[in-house]
């Protein structure tokens, strides 16, 4: 078992774990205390220079009215889901049956065609913004939740065939031959057995895409120029004014569009962090 | 990009070939919500005045709009589009893009365009080769704010003289208060200084050909206006970190009561009342003079409409711009905007020291400037705030910058 529990260490190490833990902790926390401070001041509280200290008004409520009046948040948040959720289906889909071509049959560019998956992810996606905008205008699909759409589901198709790859791979082989013995359709393998066996992955794809996608904002601001599609992650600019800042509307905006993550964060807790390992450790 | 204008150039087509007699297209970059706010509240006055017209609002996106309007202007113009006034407009009109307007300015039997005693003070700003190009609806004034408090706590009155303003600042100084706060960091703040030390040195003509690219940067009349600079930033006047703060944090050593003065446009009015500070402590007043007996400039970026001359239904367009000049919709407009009318005939909100002030100011300026980044083209602009934040760093370095300055002033004006 690695890393060795904290528990089994001596306990001078022990000792060591229980200072630095709180304190590391504190400070990664830091920034997100931070804005939620700031999500419950005014602008005079800013202007002062009052960023830490307690708050002269508590404004928790006036600054989320503002938010969602002033600007289209609503239309922002339901745009996100647009994106987010036939992205994580579309990805998820394709890489299920990528992932399953990959890994059970044998032919000569097999190996070149998975690299090809894995490279696309190394690819620093900056490099791509002129090229994906020149694409998605000459296709008719610059400025709609479409084309965005697509782009993310190709995008993250690469990430996603990897991590399925590797799951059927470390799957029994004997399940596979058992069925084609008796006569099963290679789709028929695909839906009734490798489906419901890659279930656990499927799930922590589907919360680790969700997140992504929620959370871009480099491609939302790349492809789409209005509010008719703007994601939530993009739309936060539109809470400033003409001439300020406005650091305590920013902030209740980026609390409200960080809740969805972190809602789908806590229900999938247990298949989040299986996911992070799984496709590390197995392949 | 050209794809991305031509496409939307195609939309605008579609939209525009839909219209019939009567439909008034008016395009606007009021994207920000108190600008888009009261352009709903005058299209709906204006539509509710004239029931035979309907209007078809575009509001474009503020700073894509910048692009957008080369092109429509010339492939599918509004019947309105609003703008800016001075140098920025002075292309369109070069190009012809923009319709004269003169006959509204001169009243010549338009029902209120009384414009030339109303607007006196604007003219200039709307004029070139003679002719006006359209009319301005808003403004805002720039200048000293100061905390009043702070002033009488060391016994000074409001610096009428440059001298004065020096006096005051070493008073504040020796006082252990930073004389005159700035926030360097987004260059602009910079550029209001350098207009009003240039506007009050060498007056506003030749603000004017400085920023249209008529004079060197290395003239001697820039230079003396840096060494009207050099008298507040050698000593140490200016707030020492300047750079590293925007102009919104910089006001914080305002509230504080750290810094005296702010050289700033009246949008920085609301987030420092909402700081706390009240009438009672927070003032304003005129930049000073320097030489003396120039007349009296002020900086007040000034927003316009404009009838393309393309525009398809100019006798309803017409009607609008006389509309927007009318006292009493500029009064409303910018009660929506919290800035300042152009009519003379308007008044602003009772009880704003602020907007009475600046109100008074500029009906008696003697012309408006438009703002550095507005009078210069944009990539002089940028390279010459660059070049003022990096001397108010290092105002040793005055000599290489102005003639850094001069280069690029010979690659834009070609």
């Amino acid at each position: 078992m690695f890393p060795t529990p904290i528990h089994q260490r001596p306990i001078v190490n022990q000792y060591i774990y229980k200072i630095f833990l709180p304190i590391s902790l504190i400070i990664w926390l830091i920034p997100i205390f931070g804005i939620l401070m700031t999500s419950i001041r005014g602008l005079g509280d800013i202007t002062a220079g009052n960023m830490w200290g307690i708050p002269s008004e508590f404004l928790l409520f006036s600054n989320l009215y503002d938010v969602f009046t002033n600007t289209p948040m609503i239309k922002y948040t339901l745009n996100s889901f647009k994106v987010t959720i036939p992205t994580m289906l579309g990805a998820v889909a394709l890489s299920c049956m990528t992932g399953f071509a990959l890994a059970n049959y044998k032919f000569k560019t097999n190996l070149i065609i998975f690299f090809i998956f894995i490279a696309g992810n190394f690819v620093p996606f900056q490099i791509l913004m002129i090229p994906v905008r020149d694409l998605t205008f000459k296709i008719g699909l610059y400025n709609t939740i479409t084309g965005l759409v697509l782009f993310h589901v190709a995008f993250q198709t690469g990430f996603c065939t990897l991590f399925m790859r590797n799951f059927i791979k470390a799957l029994p082989q004997e399940l596979i031959e058992a069925a084609r013995m008796d006569g099963a359709s290679e789709f028929r393998i695909f839906w009734k057995i490798i489906l419901p066996l890659t279930r656990p992955a499927i799930a922590a794809l589907c919360v680790l895409i969700f997140t992504f996608i929620w959370n871009d904002y480099f491609w939302a601001t790349v492809l789409i120029q209005g509010d008719h599609a703007m994601p939530i992650t993009a739309g936060l600019k539109s809470l400033n004014g003409q001439w300020i800042t406005a650091y305590h509307l920013l902030s209740t905006g980026s609390i409200v569009a960080a809740i969805p993550p972190v809602i789908m964060f806590f229900l999938m807790q247990k298949h989040f962090i299986a996911g992070l390992t799984l496709g590390a450790t197995k392949g | 990009m050209k794809k991305v204008i031509i496409s939307l150039i195609m939309m605008f087509g579609i939209i525009s070939s839909t219209s019939f007699a009567g439909t008034l297209v008016i395009n606007t970059d009021t994207s920000d919500a108190a600008p888009k706010k009261a352009f709903e509240y005058i299209i709906k006055k204006f539509e509710e005045e004239n029931p035979d017209v309907t209007v078809k609002w575009n509001v474009f996106d503020h700073e894509g709009y910048k692009q957008s309007i080369r092109n429509f202007l010339n492939t599918d113009p509004p019947d309105v589009a609003n703008w800016y006034a001075g140098n920025r407009m002075l292309p369109f009109v070069r190009a012809g893009l923009f319709e004269d307007v003169s006959d509204i300015w001169k009243d010549s039997g338009w029902v209120d365009g009384n414009l030339s005693e109303n607007m006196e003070h604007a003219k200039k700003s709307m004029t070139i080769g003679g002719k006006q190009w359209g009319i301005p609806y808003t403004y805002y004034q720039w200048g000293v704010y100061y905390r009043k408090d702070l002033f009488t706590a060391n016994g000074i009155s409001v610096p009428k003289t440059w001298d004065d303003f020096v006096a005051a600042c070493a008073t504040l100084k020796a006082a252990g208060i930073t004389p005159i706060t700035i926030g360097s960091k987004y260059l602009w703040t910079t550029a209001g200084v350098f207009d009003y030390l240039n506007l009050r040195t060498n007056g506003y003509e030749f603000h004017m050909d400085l920023t249209l690219g008529k004079v060197p940067y290395t003239d001697p009349k820039v230079q003396a206006v840096f060494d009207k600079w050099d008298e507040l930033v050698k000593p140490g006047y200016f707030l020492e970190n300047h750079a590293a703060l925007s102009w919104q944090e910089a006001l914080t050593p305002m509230v504080n009561g750290e810094a005296a003065m702010y050289v700033m446009g009246n949008f920085a009015v609301a987030p420092l009342k909402e700081a706390g500070l009240r009438d009672s402590n927070l003032g304003f007043f005129q930049f000073p003079e320097i030489t003396p007996g120039i007349p009296m400039a002020e900086e007040a970026p000034t927003d316009t409409v404009h009838i393309p001359s393309k525009a398809k239904n100019k006798t309803d367009a017409k009607r609008f711009l006389i509309f927007m000049s009318r006292a009493d919709v500029q009064e409303e407009i910018n009660k929506i905007l919290g800035q300042l009318p152009i009519n003379k005939n308007s008044s602003v909100k009772k009880g704003d020291p602020f907007l009475k002030a600046g109100l008074n100011m500029l009906n008696n300026a003697y012309a408006m400037a438009q703002f550095y980044d507005r009078d210069a083209p944009a990539q002089m602009a940028s390279e010459g705030m660059k070049g003022f934040q990096e001397y108010m760093s290092n105002p040793d370095r005055r000599q290489k910058i102005l003639e850094r300055l001069e280069k690029v002033r010979q690659k834009v004006y070609k």
